[in-house]
């Protein structure tokens, strides 16, 4: 007969090691926040927390938590605890535990004890294949605890020590001077730390065998996910906080404050003056702008759409629904897909050697927009067959049999079907494109920091003459600014520093912020026309 | 007896007392042969199905190969103007190929390769020149699940004919002053009635089609077909993904579309057959034909063993 608890359907209310247990696994979720904080330099490893340095507290969690958790593991094999534990942790674990001692029997035979390389193999090999044996040979219960909890504890008595301690520095006596400082690695140390042992506890609440691990599995899968979400918040936080200072300098609201516009024959004064995106770079002005290269970028998505959108879907549609399966769709897929995976640099180069001496011989925003409508085109073309082939052939068999013709039947039932994911593909090729540098710097890019009379009036800008091409337009044929060029040439080659340019700084920061803002603009207006197009497909 | 059919590995070796005598299912099983099915010869004057007025469709050695797999074997048979014909069978015995041949649905499927005849109201449909546009609106189908298009209700009944440009509601059309909305309610309203769906949904037209429960949608894709007024509806498994009350009035359906329609229905039902066709086809395996008639002498009195044992469900 097996034990009560094994075999309850449903288990009592939580007992002491169950709570014991999930105390462990919450304080290593938030020693992992607390050392994600000091990686992003929140909190310096040395400033006080709760009245001790933060070394010290991440230090002696650790302590705690790998005592803990070992505790746990002894227990349960004791009978101390009621769990039900498989033979062994498994191969996957005992080899990840056997490869992290490896490399800490090693570095501190080599760092810290300074023996030779024949020494630190040797206690590499020796550390490593305790753990192996540690994890592998005895019962679950142990062989997942033990090694996570010492390498923990042993982490924490490191930098409780001061061995690894605030002012520590490890060179890496390489020409290039690389070192590593406490600042990072501690808290790296500590995050790495902290995930093993929360895997450890976790398994050790489910009372390990089947049910812990799935639940270690679900700790460490959650953990990793928050800390990536918070690693895309903490980029884009990074690049507001950096970039508000120079963005709205300078603003000012109230009637007239703004500049004068001019808008179906009617003049009148904008209700809000907002230098940085209103103004160019020119000697005049109390604060520079970047309205030319937040114009451009726009200029060349809407460019680059309107020329690859209408072709790539013209060639999806004729490969999905015309041209047989076979070697030449074959062909196609693979070139339009080596196609998306070309460096923009070739692009902008078979720009610059190909279109621009055709275009009028001069970099222009018309190149400019060929070229990264060029790029786009591949992109739109895989996603549209992609999800012109994932309308249903029920959908086509109806309406032949309803005696439609097959191009009635691809414009009428397959391209609004598909028209969701196409606006998907051109959603995530748009946030490529309108962040690219290279074939900027190569077909259009004029002056960096060019001043606001230069901004490119595409639609004023078109001309009509008596003789052919009958329809001009020279701002199209302007080379002209866009921003993540502006930015490349700010940052990267110092242009800024000899220009008229104050506070060059904040200048940066805030184009990268409008560049942010403008490229989730078009986001924005791309999933709303998804969610249009979706909404008429789908009964609510 | 049985003994002798056990021991014979050759079909057309059977002989016709055996065929008159042997009830007992084969235990030897040859193959392409469903399970429990016996062998015999079949007989010409099986196929042979008289009745009063014209033929709507009439099928002459029609044989269909999908690349080496020969799945309809010389298939002859004429069938008779607003009528319901059943075509059963067991599964992969060709009735469904035969059906699609039809209005040329085959045609979509690039390994078919058809050879024969299928002559509508004299007109043979595989030659040279076919309108295929024509013959589908002339021969509507309608398929095994519901398929409306992802369109709202009265979009999906005025689909065919706008398409084909006999109705125009378009933007250009509004302008101009030519716009046939009124004769497209019309026609969405006549189709949803002849569907038995309008008192449903009158009141939702213009919401999505997927929207509709399965019955419902099925319905819809008849009212679809009846919209472009054809004079035969092919009917492929209609209900067999539906439950058994949205069956009963598609079953009802049918029988009421038989007045004006030449209605051709695929069905693995064998109860459904006999109580909505005329006339049945079974088809068994190895895609032949093997007894066409009167539904009620087919039901009750099957010339053929083997459609006597499928009928009784000893295989298939």
């Amino acid at each position: 007969m097996a034990s009560a608890t094994d075999t309850a359907l449903v288990s009592e209310d939580t007992t002491e090691t169950e709570a014991v247990a999930a105390g462990a696994v919450g304080l290593a979720a938030v020693l992992f926040a607390l050392s994600l904080a000091s990686v992003f330099e929140l909190v310096t490893i040395t400033d006080p927390v709760a009245g001790v340095p933060m070394v010290a507290l991440l230090g002696g969690l650790l302590v705690v938590l790998g005592f803990a958790v070992v505790t746990f593991g002894v227990g349960s094999r004791l009978g101390y605890v009621a769990t039900d534990p498989r033979p062994t942790a498994g191969l996957l674990a005992s080899g990840t535990f056997g490869l992290i001692w490896f490399v800490v029997g090693g570095l501190v035979a080599s760092q810290t004890l300074g023996l030779g390389t024949a020494g630190w193999v040797v206690a590499s090999l020796v550390t490593g294949g305790a753990a192996f044996a540690v994890s592998a040979a005895p019962r679950e219960d142990i062989g997942s605890t033990l090694p996570a909890g010492a390498l923990a504890v042993f982490a924490g008595v490191v930098f409780l020590t001061g061995v690894i301690g605030p002012s520590w520095v490890w060179d890496l006596g390489w020409e290039q001077q690389a070192s590593f400082n406490a600042e990072f690695t501690i808290p790296v140390l500590t995050a790495f730390c902290s995930l093993l042992v929360g895997w450890a506890a976790a398994k050790a609440y489910g009372g390990f065998g089947a049910r812990g691990r799935h639940i270690g599995a679900y700790v460490l899968v959650y953990l990793n996910a928050i800390s990536i979400i918070a690693l895309l918040f903490l980029l884009v936080a990074f690049t507001v906080l950096k970039g508000l200072p120079g963005l709205f300098k300078g603003l000012a609201l109230g009637a007239g404050a703004g500049p004068e516009v001019t808008l179906v024959g009617v003049t009148f004064s904008l209700p809000v003056s907002w230098p940085f995106v209103m103004n160019g770079v020119a000697l005049l002005n109390d604060v520079n702008g970047v309205l030319p290269a937040i114009v451009g970028t726009i200029w060349l998505v809407v460019g680059a759409v309107l020329f690859a959108v209408p072709l790539g879907i013209g060639a999806a549609v004729f490969i999905t629904e015309y041209a047989d399966r076979g070697r030449f769709t074959q062909v196609v897929e693979i070139a339009t897909n080596g196609l998306w995976s070309t460096p923009s640099i070739v692009f902008g180069l078979f720009g610059l050697a190909f279109l621009v001496p055709r275009l009028g011989n001069r970099k222009s925003l018309l190149a400019g927009m060929l070229t990264l409508g060029f790029m786009l085109l591949p992109l739109v073309v895989i996603t549209s067959r992609e999800s012109m082939l994932a309308v249903p052939d029920e959908y086509r068999d109806a309406s032949a049999a309803l005696g439609v013709t097959k191009w009635q039947t691809v414009r009428s039932i397959v391209l609004p079907a598909a028209l969701p994911g196409i606006v998907t593909g051109i959603i995530l090729g748009v946030g490529r494109i309108a962040g690219e540098t290279a074939p900027i710097l190569l077909t259009m890019s004029g002056s960096v920091a060019p001043p606001g009379s230069q901004t490119v009036d595409v639609l004023g800008g078109f001309q009509l003459q008596s003789a052919p091409p009958f329809v001009t337009n020279p701002e199209l044929m302007q080379a002209t600014s866009a921003l993540p060029y502006q930015l490349y040439s700010l940052i990267t080659a110092g242009v800024g520093e000899s220009s008229n340019i104050s506070a060059i700084d904040e200048f940066r920061w805030a184009t990268a912020l409008i560049l942010l803002v403008v490229v989730l603009g078009f986001y924005a207006v791309g999933i709303a026309t998804r969610y249009y197009f979706r909404s008429k497909l789908q009964h609510d | 007896m049985s003994e002798t059919r056990q021991t014979t590995d050759d079909a057309q070796a059977t002989t016709d007392s055996e065929l008159a005598g042997g009830a007992s299912p084969g235990t030897d099983q040859p193959l392409e042969v469903t399970s429990g099915e016996t062998r015999e010869r079949t007989r010409e004057e099986w196929v042979e199905h008289e009745f009063e007025g014209e033929a709507k469709l009439s099928v002459s050695d029609l044989d269909v190969y999908y690349g080496d797999d020969h799945a309809l074997k010389s298939v002859s048979m004429e069938i008779p103007e607003n009528s319901v014909t059943a075509l059963i069978g067991p599964s992969g015995c060709g009735k469904s190929t035969f059906l699609r041949c039809l209005n040329r649905m085959n045609d979509r499927i690039k390994a078919a390769s058809i050879d024969g005849s299928v002559r509508l109201e004299g007109e043979e449909i595989y030659q040279d020149g076919v309108n295929l546009v024509e013959l589908r609106k002339r021969v509507g189908m309608v398929f095994q699940s519901p398929n409306p298009f992802p369109k709202s209700i009265a979009d999906n009944i005025s689909y065919g004919p706008r398409k084909h440009g006999d109705l125009d509601t378009g933007l250009l059309a509004n302008l101009l002053g030519r716009s046939d909305d009124d004769a497209v309610d019309e026609l969405v309203e006549r189709s949803l009635r002849q569907a038995a769906l309008w008192d449903e949904v009158n009141d939702r037209l213009d919401d999505n089609a997927l929207g509709l429960s399965g019955g419902q949608q099925q319905r819809l894709c008849i009212a679809r077909a009846l919209a472009t007024d054809p004079e035969v509806l092919l009917m492929d498994e209609p209900a067999s993904a539906l439950d058994p009350i949205a069956t009963s009035k598609i079953e009802d359906l049918v029988h009421d579309l038989a007045e004006e329609y030449t209605v051709v229905i695929v069905t693995h039902n064998m109860q459904q057959a006999a109580r909505i066709s005329d006339q049945t086809a079974v088809f068994l395996t190895g895609g032949e034909l093997v007894e066409y008639g009167d539904t009620d002498q087919v039901f009750e009195d099957p010339q053929s063993q083997r459609v006597e044992d499928y009928i009784s469900g000893k295989f298939g």
